[in-house]
């Protein structure tokens, strides 16, 4: 019985780590990290599949919402573009039915001109 | 910080955003609206007002179609213009415009470098008719039109680099056509009674 103690309180005896244990634990752990790619980087921040899923799944979102969007900025700037061409074929048409009154009365006038000197 | 100095500070950014309005509408080199083209645009039974500067014009010109033959030859002039000012008012009645109004609008352009190519006074129908242009080193850089009829007001203002036998090619638009025969004409008053001055 005193022999099974003596060799119990051997086995627990506290003995102090052998040095260098804790740096090479940790090199061993980064390098774990560094060959398990994001989602060992992941679990190391703290975040599960769970979350990695749902920012891919946030991420896809935003990019399809940028994607809408995008297209939308597009046809809008179309719209105010053909709006624009509009505006400026207007404009081009008044300016040519203006011009059109001024030759119509200049050749009246001239025809009034004509028949004065007659 | 007490009222006073609010609406002091208030004020002073009204100001400022009103000279930044004024100095943005300066730069696009398009008048300022008088206050006879409100009075205008009162009394009308209908209006059309286009008012494009530089900056519309070139994102318009990117919409314009090469295809076809009157929009190719509208963006060719339009590429190079600073703005384009066309009102056009139609009146139910005579007499719903003045000719002091007339010449509200006539004395904006009374200064050296606009010089008066057609200007024309009918005294019976009323109708009266003023082409000027804007020569600047011997370029026409700007044209002005106001036609009058007793129940039609129609002003063009067209400022930047303008060619008229460029517009002459444009025949499929409005009979843009004929302002290329316009571009030799110097029809100067005769100081006939009762017709063209």
């Amino acid at each position: 019985m005193e022999e099974f103690e003596r060799e119990l309180r051997q086995a627990l005896e506290r003995r102090p780590a052998p040095p260098g244990l804790k740096r090479r634990l940790m090199a061993q752990r980064d390098a774990n990290v560094a060959r398990g790619g994001w989602r060992a980087w992941l679990g190391k921040a703290g975040y599960g599949r769970g979350w990695a899923t749902a920012t891919a799944a946030l991420l896809l979102l935003a990019m399809a919402g940028g994607g809408v969007r995008w297209e939308l900025d597009r046809r809008q700037e179309e719209r105010n573009g053909e709006a624009a061409r509009e505006q400026v074929l207007t404009a081009l048409r008044i300016t040519g039915h203006a011009l059109n009154q001024v030759q119509t009365r200049l050749a009246e006038h001239d025809r009034q001109a004509r028949e004065g000197e007659r | 910080m007490n009222r006073r100095g609010i609406a002091f500070r208030l004020g002073a950014l009204a100001m400022a955003v009103g000279m930044l309005t004024a100095a943005a509408r300066a730069q696009e080199g398009l008048p300022l609206a008088p206050e006879v083209e409100k009075q205008l645009a009162a009394k009308a039974n209908d209006v059309t007002e286009v008012t494009l500067g530089k900056n519309m014009l070139e994102f318009a010109a990117k919409f314009m179609k090469g295809s076809d033959a009157d929009e190719a030859q509208a963006k060719k002039l339009i590429q190079g213009l600073k703005g384009i000012y066309v009102r056009e008012y139609t009146f139910d009645k005579e007499g719903d415009y003045s000719m002091e109004q007339l010449q509200q609008l006539r004395a904006y352009f009374e200064t050296a470098e606009w010089s008066p190519v057609v200007r024309e006074r009918e005294r019976k129908s009323g109708e009266t008719t003023d082409v000027l242009m804007k020569v600047v080193n011997g370029e026409t850089q700007g044209m002005f039109i106001l036609s009058a009829e007793p129940k039609e007001l129609t002003i063009v203002l067209i400022l930047g680099p303008i060619r008229p036998e460029d517009l002459g090619e444009l025949r499929g638009i409005g009979g843009l056509g004929s302002l290329g025969s316009l571009g030799g004409v110097q029809h100067t008053p005769k100081g006939k009674k009762g017709g063209t001055e």
